[in-house]
């Protein structure tokens, strides 16, 4: 696939940014900070409106049937919005193995709801640091399974998920209805990802695929998952870059613009390079899905976006001084979304040990 | 397969034709002036067989095809090592200009010709003592001499002058104005009377740049490249001809694979060192580092094939390459310990971590330093403010020193 925007693609890009910069409201995700529970409905209903959800859904499921590509340009400008609803990437990750899983009546089934936005999905793998246990904690067994997945970003609300268990010794990936499930809010720096522990007792689930497909497919949802998180970790490192430098530009000391000094100023440059890095590692990532190279690329562009939000926010707040601490001006909602989206999807240490493993032939 | 693609097919077959004579191993123990004589006899194979002069007109002595293919045949180049070092400043920026300023259009073909076949060897004389970031700082000076002109004055850091037969200079013909108005742009004959060249001595222990003395030397009027005063325009045009070349995400110095390989092959605390976190994430940060920068570039050059211009991040290729280039060859070191204590000073850049370490401060400074990049990118890409400048406007005598 060409790694060169079509015209498409870029009416995309730029539609979902002028939606978003028209919606968004500040002062909203503000107040959902100190509220436990809840997301930002305004943009999910957005989101649904749009398309959104359907984007890579197969067109015989009653999805538009495109790409990560596409869906990662929509969360670049989600993530320039720090906008609220983790439904977006879980929902794609959970279709994504329902596509490529074994069980094609329960495809059929969610498929067509999760791409209308009236069904919204989310992905069970981590417990702890590890973002796919050797062997999980959560077992399944005869059609049902038992344990606790902690923190799971969306699990609060969604309707359905995608675990990460172990079926006597064998890893297995299973789909369960959450309704059965007991969900415990987790009160968070970043509550509207609505983090809850799920703990299953004997909940029926659907078995979608085992073993070493099992370990195959979890790795390709992950890095799909990851793939599309990193351009929203792009979209907001970028959307801090530019807020460093308006800041840069208007402020004054010492008689100048504060951009003239170059501690600031250059320390802005890195900022752009770091984004222009993670950016190319996203575009290559998103036009390599479905090669071999992918899981190598997803490594690529989910080590260098985590880099680039982790350390813009940093940055951004520190070019800004006393006022880039205030609750008013917001800055911390990046902050938060910077280290909330990079622990899920698997944090540094995972994909660094993925990419050393995948470089030297050996498999975790 | 798409025409650039049999073209560099075609290059590359060329090329290894070429590699057992000219390549790394051919030359490995050469000394500088065997090399020299190596690479004139390469050059002059390579224009033989019509791989010179790329993306040059067809009726100056070039192959008239885009600078694509010009890219395509020079990456493919940089693999094997072969001899061009020598070439790369003479046919990259001083002769273009040449071609694009002088009106004596006999004279430049024939220069043309005899620096693509290594022939003749041009250099470019900008740096100066008391100016390398600031450019228009520069003191050199020429001034009227009967119907020419007479230059004095000094400069630095000139690559090859000491093989050189001719370079391009750019002196100060006004120093009422303010410093960058009162510039103005020639050729010279490097053997003329009164140049002297000087080599200096680097870190790393190689003598590839030069101190250029001007004694009075006469340099007529038509040497002039662009207008009395317009000296300062055509150094930017210089700089700016070479603005998309053959880049290399691991700095110009070893491939991230020789870091694996060492890593595989060390032991550490008793473990194979590839098993330590430390190396892990290094190699991981540095290969998420480098793909960004080969898919900056590999994007640039598909824009270029859709005849688009490509976007400025090409600019973070030199500031992000050799920096970490230098940190990631002292992390070797380490990894080899005492072992890496033993030093050979005509060891390969791209193959041997303490040759890199030692001549990575001159990748991050020549050619544009780290700093000045940064400045640039902030002015120029994101509209940041240009420093405090007390010399702005002020006319270059009134300077204070």
């Amino acid at each position: 696939m060409s790694i060169l925007y079509d015209e498409g693609q870029q009416a995309i890009a730029t539609e979902s940014r002028r939606v978003l910069d028209a919606r968004m409201d500040k002062g909203r995700l503000l107040k959902l900070l100190e509220q436990v529970g809840e997301h930002d409905q305004p943009f999910w209903d957005t989101a649904v409106e749009q398309g959104w959800t359907a984007l890579a859904i197969p067109e015989e499921h009653g999805g538009l049937g495109l790409g990560l590509t596409e869906l990662g340009l929509v969360a670049q400008a989600c993530g320039a919005a720090t906008s609220g609803a983790p439904f977006l990437t879980g929902g794609y990750g959970l279709a994504q193995a329902l596509v490529q899983g074994s069980d094609a009546a329960l495809a059929s089934e969610w498929l067509p709801r999760l791409a209308s936005g009236e069904a919204t999905g989310c992905v069970a793998f981590a417990e702890g640091n590890a973002a796919l246990p050797p062997v999980s904690k959560v077992s399944f067994a005869d059609g049902k399974l038992t344990g606790t997945k902690p923190a799971v970003a969306g699990g609060l609300k969604a309707d359905l998920a995608l675990v990460w268990a172990d079926a006597a010794g064998e890893a297995a990936l299973v789909v369960v209805e959450l309704a059965k499930a007991e969900r415990v809010a987790v009160a968070s720096y970043d509550n509207t990802r609505l983090y809850a522990d799920l703990t299953f007792t004997d909940t029926p689930a659907t078995l979608i695929a085992r073993g070493d497909s099992a370990r195959t497919l979890a790795r390709d949802v992950l890095a799909r998952m990851a793939v599309v998180t990193a351009h929203e970790q792009v979209g907001g490192a970028e959307a801090l870059l530019y807020i460093a430098r308006d800041y840069a530009v208007t402020r004054k000391a010492f008689g100048q613009p504060i951009g003239a000094f170059q501690s600031i100023k250059h320390r802005i440059a890195e900022m752009y390079g770091l984004v222009e890095i993670a950016r190319a590692n996203c575009i290559h990532a998103a036009a390599q899905e479905g090669t071999d190279d992918f899981l190598l690329a997803a490594a690529d562009a989910r080590i260098s976006a985590t880099e680039a939000y982790d350390t813009n926010s940093r940055d951004c707040v520190q070019i800004h001084g006393g006022i880039g601490v205030t609750w008013e001006l917001g800055l911390h909602l990046h902050m938060r979304r910077a280290r909330s989206l990079a622990v899920e999807q698997g944090n540094l240490l995972f994909w660094e040990d993925l990419l050393v493993n995948e470089l030297t032939g050996e498999k975790a | 397969m798409s025409e650039l693609e049999t073209y560099r097919a075609k290059a590359l077959a060329f090329l290894q034709s070429m590699a057992p004579k000219y390549a790394r191993e051919a030359r490995s123990g050469n000394t500088v002036e065997q090399d020299l004589a190596l690479g004139r006899e390469y050059m002059a194979a390579k224009h033989d067989a019509g791989f010179a002069g790329i993306n040059w007109p067809v009726e100056i002595g070039g192959q008239g095809l885009t600078h694509l293919h010009k890219i395509a045949f020079d990456s493919e180049e940089m693999q094997f090592g072969m001899p061009v070092q020598f070439f790369g400043i003479s046919l990259g920026m001083p002769v273009p200009i040449l071609i694009h300023y002088c009106e004596d259009k006999d004279f430049v073909k024939e220069r043309v010709r005899k620096a693509l076949r290594g022939e003749e060897i041009w250099c470019q004389m900008f740096s100066e003592p008391s100016g390398g970031s600031d450019l228009a700082a520069l003191r050199t000076k020429v001034e009227p001499d009967g119907n020419g002109w007479k230059m004095n004055g000094q400069k630095i850091w000139t690559s090859w002058a000491q093989y050189c037969d001719y370079g391009v200079i750019v002196t100060r013909s006004d120093p009422t104005v303010a410093k960058h108005k009162g510039l103005t742009y020639f050729w010279i004959d490097m053997k003329s009377k009164g140049v002297e060249v000087r080599p200096i001595k680097l870190a790393g222990g190689d003598s590839h740049v030069n101190e250029v003395f001007f004694d009075d030397v006469r340099v007529e009027d038509s040497q002039r490249l662009g207008a009395v005063g317009a000296g300062f325009a055509v150094s930017l045009h210089t700089l700016m001809i070479e603005r998309y070349i053959a880049t290399d995400s691991g700095g110009f110095g070893p491939h991230l694979d020789e870091f694996v390989k060492l890593a595989n092959e060390t032991e550490l605390n008793g473990r194979p060192a590839i098993e330590d976190g430390r190396m892990r994430s290094a190699i991981a940060r540095n290969h998420a580092m480098r793909a960004g920068l080969d898919s900056i570039t590999r994007r640039a050059f598909a824009m270029m094939m859709a005849g688009m211009q490509p976007g400025p991040e090409g600019s973070l290729q030199k500031l992000v390459a050799v920096r970490s280039r230098q940190k990631l060859s002292e992390l070797a070191m380490d990894m080899k310990g005492t072992e890496s204590l033993a030093f050979d000073e005509h060891a390969y850049v791209k193959t041997d971590w303490g040759t890199s370490w030692l001549n990575a401060p001159t990748g991050r400074i020549a050619g544009g330093s780290d700093e000045v990049l940064l400045n640039t990118i902030a002015e120029k890409i994101l509209g940041l403010p240009q420093d405090h400048r007390p010399d702005k406007g002020v006319p270059f005598n009134a300077i204070p020193a």
